[in-house]
């Protein structure tokens, strides 16, 4: 069908007036890994909250349509309704809202009615164990006191119990040691392997390759100065590890 | 009744009363109730109301305050007046009309599982003057929850009183859901013994007006004061919380948390006393007061006041003001839950620190329920 996948078009974008996207193309199709990476400041996270709605983001030209959806017209929790994810790089803490009921809560809201609270909760533990976390988790505050791998691993359990038809992770590798890494590369895995996550489609969005050994990407796309300046296969991502973005930009004429 | 007020011992009540100022601030552009010239104009001959008493303990005493006064008299006098102080404003009203109302009396090292629950009952439009007296002696550990169930226009002023011995561990939760126009009136004063435990959880959810001051009062060394409270006026409800810890001896803790939110036009105002006198060394005191405002003509004033003369304590205070956070709710909503029901959730979170406070689930599940339904309204 020639509507399925995430395709953003001549996007643009603005913060405060300073506009940070000027003109983003891509399409990810159902089941497809895409890695985007860029220098800080390229507009890589500009991208992901202008997808997912973040109100301080002008989106002034352009569209964003998943499976034929036009997400731009959408409120933010009807854009994860129609499928997308945002795996936050600085997700945001929230005292006395517990894990366990917030994850339900949003379970209920994307996928209503299928699950009761008990086979929730066995969900919930297995997709726990994948990411390596104790089940005490379940007993604390969203995000609360957690320290950085703490967040991503949460940000990453959401993503498993939801299984969007397409996620978008920002930066998910940051600040994570080679075993958090390895288990974000789990958890993907186990999302593509499963009957619910075996279309989904992914944006990784990231500054370094490395979580790129972790999960193949079939197709890389380099972001500097709110463009992208190319679109590759996994070898790019190799080209940028050994070369850094600085010839990428002489090459491409991007703005220094 | 040798004990509770002689005639005489009315009439200074009633003059103290009067002459006692709360020293609260004057009504403004939000707050529109006078404290000063504040004076329940029912009935005050004191014969209205009823109290029942739910005590799963032989061990224990607790019964009506007569009862108390009466036949437990030795054990009620080493309580009943040993707490409140002269600039309790409202305890003397209180004390002036003491006929209904509770003493409880936990014998030493006798530790109750089970919570003792006092109601105390109003008819629409009558006031009661519910005077609760707790006496826990060494080593004695106790949970009492208050009800109150108020009528339509009814009014209460109360007062509790605890005093304990030696290494006793006291909870009094209050949680008052009152009609919209009955007014509510509290003066709590707790006075621990050496290493003892004390915890106030109180929480004001109804009532047109509601006015409670909450004291522990340190004169020995190794007590563990609490305090907790939660408010939410609401439509135009007012609500005037004053907590108070004086450290009047050293080498004790305390611990005080407020969370409040108003929305409509309910007013709100905090004041928190924490004391340390100049000789009560090794003091360590917080006072931790979250206030959220939920609507443009909701107001909420916060006034903490610290008086430390010790140069060797711990003293913390941390307050916060404001709306709901954005990056909370864009947060929530990227997930796919809608805004109403993240700012529900949000907000009811903001208030579970203070709810953990209280004891038993179903209280807690009570104040959940009554919180949410204040924040949906």
């Amino acid at each position: 069908m020639s509507d399925q996948g995430l395709r953003v078009a001549g996007l643009r974008a603005s913060v405060e007036g300073n506009e940070i996207l000027k003109g983003i193309d891509l399409a990810v199709e159902p089941g497809k890994v895409h890695a985007l990476m860029g220098p800080n400041g390229s507009g890589k996270s500009t991208l992901a909250f202008s997808l997912a709605g973040h109100p301080h983001y002008d989106v002034t030209a352009g569209s964003a349509v998943l499976d034929g959806e036009d997400l731009l017209t959408l409120a933010p929790d009807k854009r994860a309704r129609a499928g997308l994810f945002l795996s936050f790089q600085y997700p945001a803490a929230i005292p006395g809202v517990k894990v366990p009921n917030f994850l339900y809560a949003a379970r209920q809201a994307v996928r209503p009615g299928e699950l009761t609270p008990g086979k929730f909760r066995t969900l919930l533990l297995e997709k726990m164990d994948v990411l390596g976390m104790d089940p005490s988790f379940l007993g604390r505050y969203l995000n609360d006191g957690f320290s950085g791998g703490e967040k991503k691993r949460l940000e990453m359990l959401q993503m498993a119990v939801l299984a969007p038809k397409y996620a978008v992770l920002d930066e998910t590798d940051s600040g994570l040691d080679v075993d958090a890494l390895q288990d974000v590369g789990d958890t993907i895995q186990a999302l593509r392997a499963s009957d619910e996550g075996k279309s989904t489609g992914f944006l990784i969005i990231t500054h370094y390759p490395r979580i790129l050994q972790h999960i193949t990407p079939d197709v890389v796309h380099v972001m500097i100065d709110g463009r992208i300046v190319k679109t590759g296969g996994p070898d790019l991502a190799q080209r940028i590890e050994r070369e850094g973005y600085d010839t990428l930009r002489e090459e491409t004429g991007a703005l220094a | 009744m040798p004990n509770l007020p002689t005639p005489q011992e009315r009439d200074a009540a009633l003059s103290a009363f009067a002459a006692t100022r709360t020293g609260r601030e004057k009504p403004s552009q939000y707050w529109k109730i006078d404290l000063e010239t504040l004076m329940p104009n029912a009935s005050l001959d004191g014969a209205a109301g009823e109290v029942t008493i739910e005590s799963a303990s032989s061990r224990a005493i607790a019964v009506d305050l007569q009862t108390g006064a009466r036949d437990h008299a030795a054990l009620f006098e080493r309580a009943f007046r040993r707490a409140i102080e002269p600039q309790h404003k409202f305890a003397h009203l209180a004390l002036a009309n003491a006929r209904l109302g509770a003493f409880i009396y936990i014998p030493a090292d006798c530790a109750l599982d089970e919570p003792i629950v006092v109601r105390y009952r109003a008819a629409e439009g009558e006031t009661i003057f519910p005077y609760t007296v707790v006496l826990a002696e060494r080593g004695a550990r106790a949970t009492i929850i208050e009800r109150l169930e108020l009528g339509s226009a009814a009014l209460a002023c109360g007062v509790t009183e605890i005093v304990t011995e030696e290494s006793a561990d006291i909870t009094y939760a209050s949680a008052q859901f009152a009609p919209q126009d009955a007014r509510v009136i509290f003066t709590r004063v707790a006075r621990p013994g050496r290493d003892a435990r004390v915890a106030w959880a109180s929480a004001e959810l109804g009532a047109s007006l509601s006015l409670t001051e909450l004291v522990i009062t340190i004169e020995e060394p190794g007590v563990d004061a609490k305090i907790a409270t939660l408010f939410f006026p609401t439509g135009s409800q007012h609500v005037d919380i004053v907590s108070s810890v004086d450290h009047r001896i050293g080498d004790a803790t305390s611990e005080t948390l407020v969370k409040s939110a108003a929305a409509g036009r309910g007013q709100g105002r905090y004041l928190g006393n924490i004391r340390i006198a100049a000789h009560a060394q090794h003091s360590d005191a917080s006072l931790r007061d979250d206030a959220l405002l939920l609507s443009q003509t909701a107001h909420i004033d916060s006034i903490p006041a610290l008086e430390i003369a010790a140069n060797d304590v711990k003293a913390y205070h941390g307050a916060t003001v404001g709306a709901l956070d954005d990056e909370s709710i864009f947060y929530m909503t990227s997930r796919g839950i809608d805004r109403e029901a993240a700012e529900r959730m949000i907000a009811l979170g903001f208030f579970e620190p203070a709810i953990d406070r209280f004891p038993t689930e179903a209280l807690r599940e009570e104040l959940r329920t009554a919180l949410q339904a204040k924040v949906t309204s």
